[in-house]
């Protein structure tokens, strides 16, 4: 990765790094919670799994970043309100759509990506409280971070899988 | 008479010692008389306009000041050779005469148009100032009113550029600026450039500049230079025009990426149990060895056998992660395969010695 992006001057402490590492640990975490638990094969249990390892992985990948961006802020708040209150989600979705609406653009219909904008908001965590703006500048960091994310996978699977 | 005193202001950057204007009209006939031995050219230099008699030339340095001698030979003027540069060549020198009546303006008018038609600046300044002061009465000119949005335009715009290039500027109208300085748009000016601290900004030419509109065009220029971004970002998205198409794009790549997160995650989250041990090796210390995600590097940590993570388990990893160090890191060079041998050489000592809890487990895993 960039090593202008990392926070020390230590130049191995990149966001790839910072992220392999927290990852790393959290399977780790994981699979001792798997090997105290029952080796459950039902695809209840399986399910479960792989939603603990891509939880991890997200929440891994908003460490490396920080508060900096606002996504990984979302993720994390995301992670630590978790399931806390159903209602109050959904609330401040809403007065977070309204705030958009106050400072950013008014008349957002007639320019020409407002559709896709509205799936872009769905889509990067986030997103519903940004105007176009800020939208698009979050969604090339995401976009950034996803593939370093791929990436770290796919190599650990490799390494994991031999 | 525009022309010909261009053609003096440029003869007299030949010669930049003598500025009194004492002397001129004696330079002027000189020079007329040492021009009108050069060929004419095609129509487009000013040896093409002194195609005139030398009479009415004559007349035109005499009387500087009235407006019929000053008339007279535009309507004289030969067309044939100068039909085509005519309109061209004349507004760099119409703006010497149109120009506001401050003096200020004037000469820096003066500089810009010597500037614009590529002669020295300095020398000029006080001729141009002095005749343009004269002529500016002169309006009778037909393409005075093509070229004088033009030439005021222009020759405004470079004072103020210079003013800016002084000021401190904001940031919405230095962006504007760099916009400007590089495309050939006409360049219309908001609001009085002189001497005024408010925000220089630059409208296009034919564009509203209150202050709505302003705002929302330096909002869409920062949408577009993000758009822009992202079409480079995403592979594929630069042939693409138009906005819904780039987002859609876009959008399908999120996905994608998404996608490919969630079946990584899967497999890993099903080849994971085998390879406990392997992991908590793999931390022994969390040095830079992670960098490229080429975890051959992470074999040489292994050599320290402490490994500084939390777990109830912690003790037994020591003991077997300290004694399995022990065979295969001889000889081995550094691959990932180290991990098959280490998981190998723990297989081996665990079937030797079978006695740790951990091996148990370990058995019970595999």
């Amino acid at each position: 990765m960039n090593p202008r992006r990392s926070i020390s001057s230590n130049p191995a402490s990149t966001v790839k790094s910072r992220f392999t590492n927290g990852f790393l640990q959290a399977l780790l975490r994981i699979n001792r919670q798997r090997i105290t638990s029952t080796t459950a094969y039902t695809p209840r249990e399986i399910f479960r799994g792989y939603l603990r390892v891509k939880i991890a992985a997200d929440v891994s990948m908003a460490s490396a970043i920080g508060s900096r961006r606002a996504w990984s802020r979302a993720i994390l708040r995301k992670v630590r309100s978790h399931g806390r209150d159903g209602a109050q989600v959904r609330r401040m979705s809403f007065l977070a759509m309204r705030k958009r609406n106050l400072y950013g653009n008014i008349k957002c219909v007639e320019d020409a990506g407002f559709h896709q904008a509205n799936v872009l908001r769905k889509l990067v965590p986030g997103g519903e409280a940004m105007d176009m703006c800020c939208l698009l500048g979050e969604t090339a960091h995401y976009i950034k971070c996803l593939k370093t994310q791929v990436k770290v996978m796919g190599r650990i699977a490799e390494v994991f899988s031999t | 008479m525009e022309p010909n005193l261009g053609t003096i202001a440029r003869s007299i950057s030949i010669r930049p010692n003598r500025e009194e204007t004492g002397l001129e009209s004696l330079q002027f006939r000189e020079e007329i008389h040492r021009l009108m031995i050069v060929p004419p050219e095609n129509g487009s230099s000013f040896t093409a306009l002194l195609e005139l008699p030398e009479t009415q030339a004559m007349e035109l340095l005499h009387s500087p000041h009235s407006d019929k001698g000053v008339t007279v030979p535009l309507s004289g003027v030969p067309l044939h050779g100068i039909n085509d540069d005519h309109k061209s060549y004349l507004p760099s020198f119409n703006g010497n005469l149109t120009f506001p009546s401050n003096k200020v303006l004037i000469e820096r008018a003066a500089k810009f148009s010597v500037f614009a038609s590529g002669e020295h600046s300095p020398e000029t300044s006080s001729v141009p100032s002095d005749s343009s002061a004269n002529l500016e009465k002169v309006k009778s000119e037909p393409a005075d009113t093509d070229s004088n949005p033009n030439s005021s335009q222009l020759l405004v715009s470079d004072p103020t550029v210079n003013i800016k290039n002084q000021r401190s500027e904001k940031r919405k109208e230095r962006e504007k600026k760099g916009k400007g300085c590089t495309k050939k748009t006409k360049i219309e000016i908001s609001q009085d450039a002189e001497k005024l601290p408010y925000v220089h900004v630059r409208a296009r030419r034919g564009q509203a500049t209150d202050s709505h509109s302003l705002a929302e065009r330096a909002r869409r220029e920062k949408i577009n230079a993000r758009m822009k971004l992202l079409q480079e970002l995403v592979p594929g998205c630069s042939k693409i025009s138009g906005t819904a198409l780039v987002l859609d794009e876009i959008i399908n790549h999120v996905q994608s990426l998404q996608r490919q997160v969630e079946l990584l995650s899967m497999r890993l989250a099903s080849v994971n149990p085998r390879i406990d041990f392997n992991l908590d090796s793999l931390f022994a210390p969390e040095s830079g060895s992670l960098v490229d995600s080429n975890f051959s590097s992470m074999v040489s940590p292994l050599l320290w056998p402490e490994i500084p993570f939390n777990g109830n388990r912690q003790q037994h990893q020591q003991q077997w992660n300290f004694d399995a160090l022990h065979r295969p890191l001889w000889g081995r060079e550094e691959d990932s395969h180290t991990f098959i041998t280490m998981e190998n050489s723990l297989l081996s000592y665990d079937s030797a010695n079978s006695a740790s809890l951990h091996s148990n487990q370990l058995k019970m895993e595999l």
